[in-house]
């Protein structure tokens, strides 16, 4: 049988949280790498799938190749047609209406000031002392409102384990690469237990593959010099990208 | 679902005739209401609290349904005060609680779009009901949230920082314009709103942002170079309840001023 959905994607967190989901419903799908260095995510082509020129992107061949972009309208779009036994999202309504709180929470907050912190902390050609602690800040902010969830004793951000997690996980797994290799997860230890307990699921280890932070415990084991080159690497088609959004005005 | 009473309204007309005869004309009309709806809503004027304040207002339009306004008070630092962060454990707005629901409390605008949709709307004005129509609703609400909020925000804090930093400045304004062109690629397949031929949340959460235009980005720039955005724009704050939502916690003229800061 031919793979229901195709992937576009590559291997950083929004994109792994659909890898993570797919994996988790057993999904047959096929994998499209999205090459950022040659600017692929703003090719014609693509922008009729994701018109906003960004990974990941579906396209579901089951049902005549209704395409979605923006990981969190994946998720949703994934729990309500190919997950019969609701293991994204909680039947309950309350408990469903948690879980895409946090769903939200991540993709209004989370994701997008954990990765300004990204910019500014590795790929920025300046170090900009303000923008990198702003974003940092936030970040750790964020971390605390996560810790604060948890001490009420519950294993998950929304009941039972759900798409919130699934969302919160990737970017949360990545925590070095935003804050630096002097940052511990450890100083938000209920959140530290989550990630171990979410990366105990056989589909999220999939799903974060080639990725090895899980086996590495979450901290970054490359050097101080590997990190900086694999910034630049990054950088390039960060700030290509940016170029030629501006001379397409795309 | 809260559709319990029938209700009857009366409309009385007088009209006066050329030749001074006047005649009243009395019209009944009896229909099944929802009853009155219990929600509270916390918010500050900003385009998040606005995007739900809109939805509020398109069901009371639809449904006749009413919510209590509570405006939070940011120089007092009330969103982070216990009793606020039980309800939203963030400390931001908007938030609501649905005291028809138990008191059930929800936080992030996208996530109260969505409950709104769920629980008060059966005939799908704020989000259709077909499931494809929907689920593109869903992706431009989640591309606001993920994009259009964040990016356009952090261009305000820059454009209004004290000290001005130009590379951030710049950086958040080419994004901003990225994603208002975004809009405007989207608009020239003839949609009339974001998602399709038909409103919703989608638009909503896209209105109250791009509204703010030159708060974010200064008093120089404007739509002019989008302009099937600043068609949209100007279509949607037609609606009344669009008109109603932006001027909750309190009356505003940027509306009436056309958008100018």
């Amino acid at each position: 049988m031919a793979p229901q959905i195709t992937l576009y994607t590559v291997g950083t967190p929004n994109g792994q949280k659909v890898s993570i989901a797919l994996d988790e419903l057993k999904i047959d799908h096929k994998v499209h790498q999205i090459q950022f260095s040659t600017n692929e995510q703003k090719e014609e082509w693509f922008l009729k799938i994701n018109p906003n020129g960004r990974i990941p992107a579906i396209v579901d061949h089951s049902r005549g190749d209704f395409a979605v972009f923006e990981s969190g309208a994946i998720l949703l779009y994934l729990a309500e047609h190919h997950d019969p036994d609701h293991i994204l999202l909680p039947e309950d309504p309350n408990q469903k209406s948690e879980a895409i709180q946090w769903l939200m929470w991540q993709m209004g907050g989370l994701g997008p000031m954990q990765g300004q912190a990204n910019h500014f902390f590795r790929y920025a050609p300046e170090k900009i002392p303000y923008g990198i602690k702003r974003y940092q800040d936030e970040t750790k902010r964020l971390y605390s409102v996560m810790e604060r969830r948890f001490a009420d004793g519950r294993d998950f951000l929304a009941g039972p384990y759900s798409v919130a997690d699934i969302a919160c996980f990737t970017w949360t797994a990545v925590n070095q690469w935003a804050l630096g290799p002097d940052f511990s997860i450890s100083d938000y230890p209920l959140v530290e237990k989550w990630l171990h307990r979410v990366a105990e699921r056989p589909a999220v280890v999939s799903g974060m593959k080639p990725s090895t932070i899980i086996q590495d415990g979450f901290r970054s084991k490359i050097t101080a010099a590997e990190a900086e080159a694999r910034a630049q690497e990054a950088a390039k088609w960060i700030l290509a990208e940016k170029e030629k959004n501006a001379e397409e005005k795309l | 679902m809260p559709f319990a009473t029938k209700r009857t309204t009366t409309k009385t007309t007088t009209r006066t005739a050329a030749d001074g005869t006047v005649t009243t004309t009395i019209e009944t009309t009896t229909a099944s209401t929802p009853k009155p709806f219990d929600i509270t809503l916390y918010l500050a004027g900003t385009p998040n609290g606005k995007k739900a304040s809109i939805a509020l207002e398109e069901l009371s339009q639809a449904y006749g349904i009413t919510y209590n306004v509570r405006s939070i008070d940011f120089s007092k630092v009330e969103q982070k005060e216990e009793w606020f962060l039980k309800i939203n454990p963030n400390g931001r707005i908007p938030a609501i609680v649905d005291h028809a629901r138990g008191d059930f409390a929800v936080f992030e605008s996208g996530a109260i779009l969505l409950y709104l949709a769920e629980h008060y709307d059966p005939e799908g004005v704020l989000l259709s009901k077909d499931a494809d129509e929907r689920s593109t609703a869903v992706q431009w609400v989640m591309w606001q949230m993920g994009g259009l909020g964040p990016m356009q925000g952090q261009a305000g804090h820059f454009n209004g920082a004290a000290e001005k930093i130009p590379y951030a400045i710049n950086r958040y304004t080419d994004e901003t314009k990225r994603l208002y062109s975004v809009m405007e690629r989207a608009f020239s397949d003839g949609r009339e709103y974001l998602a399709g031929n038909k409103y919703s949340i989608a638009d909503i959460s896209s209105f109250t942002w791009t509204a703010y235009h030159q708060f974010s980005l200064g008093k120089d720039f404007t739509l002019e170079e989008y302009p099937l955005v600043n068609k949209w724009l100007h279509k949607i704050a037609q609606r009344n309840a669009v008109v109603a939502g932006m001027n909750v916690p309190t009356k505003i003229t940027l509306l009436e001023n056309d958008f100018k800061a």
